[in-house]
């Protein structure tokens, strides 16, 4: 079934390529010039018969050059592998010459969106942990040639015998249905996806206002901003309906985003790598090496405690700064214990850690925690005494002193680490848990910070950078922390594992 | 901790290692850049009472001297403190820096996690013939190490050095 020879020369993607770069291109365009489509619908009938036409013709003179340019993208398209290397030649105008080694591939994910699933082709995407320009995407490919592209890039790689056929697909280890899926959804952090969702609507509110003001035309937004309650009972009455409207936003909108990102998520596991489908529209399929997992994080709330499910979130490299790099993390929702020790049983093979000595933070900092927040509300007083000079508002510290005091509480309660030989475990989380797995190999550099306060008490902050991001631990005690450091250095060092 | 009660005896420790100090022309190159930036600032300052009348009849004026002369022995005071707590050391499989006044810090990159090693020379030190030595590892760069004041030299030689111990 795999044929080596079938990429030896160069050749295209499947030609229903074209509409998928097509419709990219078009994509692209309605969204630089939506707001002037939407202005001329609206002052349609003002215009001139000429105008119109003129109107016409420049649509399909576009359409055509887009057609053109999508033709043209696609027949300069090329890939081959050759000696070990995937070869990629691409650009119209612009030619570019890529090739990368297998070595440095570091998954190969399928993609489909809509129009890709329309037309039953996939995109193959081949990410690397280098920098971000060396990702490559082909848009389009027929199942077979996509299925015949990995084994021919992760065959030659590993140089294993042939593979038994596909057909013999294992049972998922994990399969969300649409019902768990919306239980899933109940138990997301609602706030943030609220003010995601309000980011959003905002961000294109404000495109259409300016547009609006732009052209002479009133504030659109401000008749809807007009509410004058009369008395305190309306206000109440508009609070509560408020409140009660942005809960029903909140949690429609963590559903929405659930169902968007993991619709019929399933987890495989097949020798030494996992295999995650999910998706709605943009459906994704990722096959994620073992040895390229950095650190995994396992999080639940109390809901999803209640309900016996976590999350899981695999971390690889990244590069550059690891917070833009959201797309490199791969979550896996809903999973029951049963399935995250699956998991953790494939990752890492002496699992003791669960069952190793625990130790917390010192004191100090719970203290320091304490400290900041009485400076932080300090300052906020401060700030209604002197600048807003309204009394009132001081009711408001019968809010946030209590907040204040329960967050620094869960904080302080969930700050754990213990450890075995191999394996690094660090506890987190404020309303949620967050678990991390770390093994010590995967350490890239390892830094102590002390301040003077710290000093005094004798201990330290330990920073661990991976390749996916730092992991602290907060207020080590001196003595075990350098014990730690000798101890990691001497893991990294004599560790004969690749990282990645 | 039980497994360290075996292993700690043999480990290598981080705190009984004698460090080096960073050459002492660099404590020239932080003073020189800390006095050039205060004579800039009271110039800034005496051409703005100078010529400006909001200014000159602001009744604190002179307070403004008092607090950059202050400010200028405080930074000279820290950054004196600081450049003898900059330390390094390279051992057979791993480079330490260490630095700090208010905030210690030790930071330490084993040899086998190393990207790439760069030498860069600011206008000031190259003065000196000082140099900094910037070693990068993969991930998130900006929490990587970096050690200014060393001479070019001993700088290129650590770089081969490194450069020998990641290929080798």
């Amino acid at each position: 079934m795999v044929n080596d020879s079938l990429f030896a020369d160069f050749s295209n993607q499947s030609s229903k390529g074209i509409v998928v770069i097509y419709a990219k291109l078009l994509f692209k365009a309605f969204k630089a010039t939506w707001i002037l489509l939407i202005i001329f619908i609206q002052r349609f009938s003002k215009f001139s018969e000429e105008t119109l036409l003129y109107f016409y013709i420049g649509t399909v003179v576009f359409l055509v050059f887009f057609l053109i340019r999508a033709y043209l993208i696609y027949k300069n398209f090329l890939f081959k592998i050759n000696d070990g290397q995937f070869v990629l030649k691409e650009g119209v105008l612009k030619k570019k010459n890529t090739s990368i080694s297998f070595d440095r591939i570091q998954n190969i994910n399928f993609k489909q969106n809509l129009i890709q699933q329309l037309i039953n082709v996939y995109e193959v995407r081949i990410e690397t942990a280098g920098s971000k320009d060396t990702e490559i995407a082909i848009k389009a490919l027929t199942y077979e040639k996509a299925q015949a592209l990995k084994m021919a890039l992760s065959l030659v790689k590993k140089k294993v015998q042939q593979l038994e056929l596909e057909e013999e697909q294992p049972r998922p280890l994990l399969k969300i249905g649409f019902n768990e899926l919306f239980k899933v959804s109940l138990t997301e952090n609602h706030l943030q996806n609220l003010l995601v969702f309000m980011a959003l609507v905002f961000g294109v509110l404000q495109q259409l206002n300016d547009v609006f003001i732009g052209i002479g035309e009133n504030d659109v937004l401000g008749n809807y901003a007009d509410v004058n309650p009369k008395d305190i009972f309306n206000s109440m009455l508009v609070f509560v309906v408020f409140t009660l409207i942005l809960i029903v936003i909140g949690v429609l909108s963590s559903f929405v985003k659930v169902l968007l990102f993991h619709f019929n998520l399933t987890l495989f596991i097949k020798d030494k790598s996992f295999e995650i489908t999910q998706g709605l529209l943009t459906k994704k399929s990722i096959i994620l090496s073992k040895g390229k997992v950095q650190s995994i994080t396992i999080s639940t709330n109390p809901i999803k405690k209640k309900l016996g499910i976590s999350f899981v979130t695999f971390k690889q490299a990244a590069s550059g700064k690891v917070k833009k790099q959201q797309h490199k993390l791969i979550r896996i929702i809903g999973c029951k214990i049963a399935q995250i020790n699956t998991i953790k049983d494939l990752l890492y093979v002496n699992r003791s850690v669960d069952r190793e000595t625990r130790y917390i933070p010192d004191n100090y900092y719970v203290l320091r925690m304490y400290f900041r927040s009485v400076i932080g509300i300090s300052i906020l007083n401060c700030i209604i005494l002197f600048l807003i000079k309204d009394t009132t508002w001081l009711w408001a510290n019968l809010l946030v002193i209590p907040v204040a005091l329960v967050l620094i509480h869960l904080k302080y309660q969930k700050a754990f680490y213990q450890f075995n030989n191999e394996l690094l475990l660090v506890g987190k989380g404020r309303v949620e848990t967050h678990v991390v797995y770390l093994p010590f190999f995967k350490v890239q550099n390892i830094k102590i910070k002390q301040t003077i306060f710290q000093k005094r008490r004798k201990v330290v902050n330990l920073v661990l950078q991976t390749a996916s991001g730092k992991i602290t631990l907060p207020c080590v005690e001196e003595n075990r922390a350098i014990t730690l450091y000798n101890y990691i250095l001497y893991k990294v060092e004599s560790s004969k594992e690749s990282w990645m | 901790m039980e497994f360290t009660n075996i292993e700690i005896l043999q480990l290598p420790d981080i705190s009984k290692v004698t460090f080096k100090r960073i050459h002492k022309d660099y404590l020239k190159v932080i003073v020189l850049s800390i006095v050039t930036l205060f004579s800039v600032l009271f110039l800034t300052v005496f051409l703005l009472k100078k010529n400006v009348e909001e200014i000159r009849e602001f009744a604190h004026v002179n307070y403004i001297y008092l607090v950059l002369t202050l400010l200028f022995f405080v930074l000279i005071t820290a950054f004196g403190v600081g450049f003898s707590r900059r330390k390094y050391v390279l051992r057979d499989k791993d480079v330490t820096y260490k630095s700090g006044v208010f905030i210690k810090k030790i930071t330490t990159v084993p040899f086998s996690r190393i990207q790439h090693v760069e030498i860069s020379e600011a206008p000031l030190s190259r003065l000196f013939k000082l140099a900094a030595l910037n070693v990068f590892t993969a991930g998130d760069s900006s929490n990587d190490l970096v050690i200014k004041g060393i001479k070019k030299e001993e700088a290129l030689k650590i770089k081969e050095f490194i450069n020998q111990q990641i290929n080798g």
